[in-house]
């Protein structure tokens, strides 16, 4: 027989659900050994401070202005806003992480209602939350001071307002939680979610070419919201402002039928996880079935495919094995595979924004001054992965060094990949900046592509070095906590400032001294010494991956 | 006596003020199936990670056939292999092209590569999964094809970190049978395993470790003797073990503090 006499009550189980939440994020900084990433924690804990507050006052100030200029029917906006807020901002921040799974709780001894109810008291702990919170005591606040008749149904209002949030969040939260526990769903939604994201660029360029058609459409459906959470909440207060009890009524019904709706759904999620449901990353294996001819016909198929013909003729067979191993890494790697979009994808953006035929008409950009900015940002995009080229190896970074290779052969192929793939990048650019603004001169077209050339060779040696001595670990399909160790993202930007003014100089110089083939010239006496550079440091760069193996190890197999 | 396959003088590592191996001397004859024993914390996963490279001396000299590992590290390493710790997977691999990489990686050509990874992967009943990535493997196949891995190139040496650890029980079988005609072969396993008993079973010699120092070293009849007991009884290697690292009876004191559970 157990020793436990009394269960904790909902209370007890909610304070302690709120202790183990803040030790999680107490623990977290601990382990943030870099400095870096503790100035970053704590600016990021200031910003949100200031942001919370800074809108607690507008909130306020907006509350108090709309109830006491008779605009009570623009409270709905302050609704909206809240709505929004406390609905997608817990996408961006908390849904790609591996952050604490709710029903781990299982395990103890819950009643269903009692896991109903911490699953909502969990929904209250976020930053998402506690700020909306805030900002709707702010609105309160203003609704009190500007007219104090309201108050009750104000409170009303927005007490069912703020169940129906938290509700509502917590039924997106957790079915985003199953469709994020399974490695490809979860690439999938992230791809998606990155697509969004990029293609919201184009929306100022669309809106200035089809915004007036549209207008009419748009407006038409407007009338839709009033059916929505915001507008309900500000329909209902300023049907309090007019006196208008049908206007209240309807809109604190439709807030308790949404809260009913949502609460229903939400009691039938947190059902099947009380039950049992299985979602985590992989699933039993399926029996193996063994072939009956076992390894002879397997052996045979191997022969009948296999040859030993290289697929990379001229290149070392380990370097050519590593080249091939990033290339089948980047194919699974649906951010990387995104991020590869993106160069052509900005080029149509930039050269619908300034080029012939956008909204700049005579002032639009000239090819000569395209091909060398496009060039350049380009490189920007694609290059920052090499400052962290080890980032996605995890434990296979055991390999590397178990084989019988000087790692410069590991560098060479990940470079050699890296070179390659930024060469097709920036040639399917140019292709497309050809196509949409034309050709610039011989001389700049040539410019730019030994300027292309040197700026990548260039940065080569100096990201194998931050590579080595700032590595940070990442994970395929998870957004949260993916980036660069600060060092390494400053030793990236200090290198593109400086390769950036090197650059601009010499194509400045080519002006000054009216020779336009100088710049080209001097780009390529650059390239061939950032070759040299290159060749030369790989010994001493396979001696530092020596020293730092250490490091690697413990930074990429935790 | 037989070729010496690895031998160590005053292997040491410390991490900041821990010495987690403090100078070992270890010897291990070429042909033989050599078990490294050692409570948690003992160094074990030290020590194997400094005879294979992936974690240098502080001070000492490691020797492994013959040459000094610091010295000739690529023509050592060209003839050991390793499932270490972790299993030094690359999970966006598949199995195939897993096996395929690290082929390439010793220097096999391509053909030898392709067939060698074909025939492993159907011993380790892997070969139905082509397309399936090491991500979404079991513990269990992972481990299998660490160790598939770990042969592909035919070494003279291979350590193994724990080789059994999840693997079911017809898999096992099936690796220690491999496991065993290697060894007569000629091949050296050095393994490091938690489950005496399959040590007892596999292995001919045997070191323990602890607290980062060798206590014991020899064959399974050598250690057996050194332990004193009742005239006629034959010590298992967990009474070995536990008479050498010298926590017998601790476990029965700590219990009798829990009295509230017993």
């Amino acid at each position: 027989m157990a020793d436990v006499v009394q269960l904790p009550g909902v209370l007890a189980q909610l304070r302690l659900i709120a202790g183990l939440r803040w030790n999680l994020l107490k623990n977290g900084l601990q382990r943030k050994n870099n400095r870096w990433d503790l100035v970053g924690i704590i600016s990021a804990g200031v910003f949100a401070g200031l942001l919370v507050v800074g809108l607690c006052f507008a909130f306020f100030a907006g509350a108090t202005a709309f109830l006491t200029v008779r605009r009570a029917n623009w409270m709905g906006l302050l609704f909206w806003a809240i709505f929004l807020w406390w609905q997608v901002f817990p996408i961006f921040v908390a849904g790609f992480g591996a952050n604490f799974e709710f029903k781990t709780l299982l395990r103890f001894p819950l009643s269903r209602r009692t896991f109903y109810l911490l699953g909502l008291g969990y929904g209250f702990a976020d930053f998402a939350a506690v700020a909306a919170v805030c900002w709707v005591v702010a609105m309160i606040l203003g609704a009190a001071r500007a007219r104090p008749e309201v108050l009750p149904v104000m409170v009303v209002v927005c007490v069912l307002f703020v169940l129906m949030n938290v509700t509502l969040e917590r039924l997106i939260g957790s079915w985003l939680e199953k469709i994020l526990a399974k490695r490809k769903t979860r690439e999938l939604f992230i791809g998606l979610f990155v697509l969004c994201v990029v293609s919201l660029n184009f929306l100022n360029p669309v809106l200035q070419r089809y915004g007036n058609a549209a207008r009419p459409k748009f407006l038409e459906y407007l009338h839709y919201l009033a059916w929505l959470p915001g507008s309900l909440a500000g329909n209902a207060v300023a049907g309090s402002v007019r006196g208008d009890m049908r206007a209240i009524l309807l809109g604190a019904a439709g807030l308790v039928v949404w809260l009913g709706a949502t609460s229903g759904f939400l009691w039938r999620r947190f059902a099947a996880q009380y039950s049992g449901e299985e979602i985590s990353e992989s699933a039993a294996p399926a029996p193996t079935k063994r072939k009956n001819n076992g390894a002879t016909a397997s052996a045979e198929a191997v022969r009948a495919r296999s040859s030993n013909e290289e697929w990379l003729p001229m290149v070392p067979v380990t370097v050519a094995a590593v080249a091939l191993k990033e290339f089948r890494y980047l194919t699974r790697n649906g951010m990387a595979f995104l991020t590869l979009l993106l160069p052509p994808i900005m080029v149509v953006f930039f050269t619908m924004q300034f080029g012939r035929g956008s909204a700049l008409r005579g002032h639009s950009l000239k090819p000569e001054l395209f091909f060398p900015g496009i060039m350049a940002y380009l490189i920007l995009i694609l290059i920052t992965p090499a400052y962290n080229a080890f980032a996605f190896e995890g434990k296979g970074i055991q390999t590397y060094f178990m084989a019988p290779l000087r790692f410069q052969d590991v560098l060479l192929g990940k470079n050699l990949f890296l070179a390659v793939l930024i060469a097709f990048e920036l040639s399917l650019s140019l292709a497309l900046l050809v196509w949409r603004v034309g050709w610039p001169s011989p001389s700049m077209f040539a410019a730019t592509i030994s300027a292309g050339a040197f700026a990548v060779l260039g940065q080569l040696t100096i990201a194998n070095w931050s590579s080595l001595s700032f590595p940070k670990k990442m994970e395929i399909g998870k957004m949260k906590g993916q980036r660069n160790s600060g060092v390494a993202v400053w030793t990236a930007f200090g290198v593109q400032i400086v390769l950036g003014g090197v650059c601009t100089l010499i194509i400045l110089a080519g002006r000054w001294m009216s020779d336009p083939w100088l710049p080209a010239i001097m780009f390529a006496v650059l390239t061939a010494a950032a070759v040299g550079g290159y060749v030369a440091s790989l010994g001493a760069l396979s001696r530092l991956a020596e020293e730092k193996k250490d490091l690697l190890m413990e930074t990429l197999c935790r | 006596m037989g070729e010496i396959a690895i031998a160590t003088e005053k292997l040491t590592r410390t991490f900041g003020a821990l010495k987690a191996v403090d100078g070992i001397d270890l010897q291990v004859q070429a042909g033989h199936f050599f078990g490294f024993l050692g409570p948690n914390g003992a160094g074990k996963s030290t020590t194997i990670k400094m005879l294979t490279g992936l974690l240098a001396p502080t001070s000492g000299r490691m020797e492994l056939l013959g040459l000094d590992f610091q010295k000739h590290s690529v023509e050592v390493k060209r003839q050991i292999g390793v499932v270490p710790e972790g299993m030094g997977l690359f999970e966006r691999l598949t199995g195939a092209e897993y096996l395929r990489f690290v082929g390439r990686m010793y220097g096999l050509d391509r053909a030898t590569t392709e067939k060698r990874a074909e025939e492993l992967l159907e011993f380790m009943q892997l070969a139905d999964r082509e397309k399936t990535l090491i991500a979404d493997y079991s513990h269990g196949m992972q481990k299998k094809l660490a160790l598939a891995a770990a042969v592909i190139h035919g070494p003279r040496i291979l350590f193994l970190d724990e080789p059994f650890e999840g693997v079911d029980a017809l898999a096992a079988g099936a690796l220690k049978a491999l496991l065993g005609r290697m060894t007569e072969r000629g091949v050296t396993i050095f393994l490091t395993s938690h489950v005496l008993e399959i040590v007892e079973r596999l292995c001919s010699h045997v070191a323990i470790i602890h607290q980062g120092r060798l206590v014991a070293q020899g064959s399974l009849e050598e250690l057996r003797a050194g332990v004193a007991g009742t005239e006629g009884e034959t010590k298992t290697l967990e009474q070995i073990f536990l008479s050498i690292v010298g926590q017998s009876g601790v476990e029965q004191a700590r219990l009798e503090e829990l009295t509230w559970l017993t």
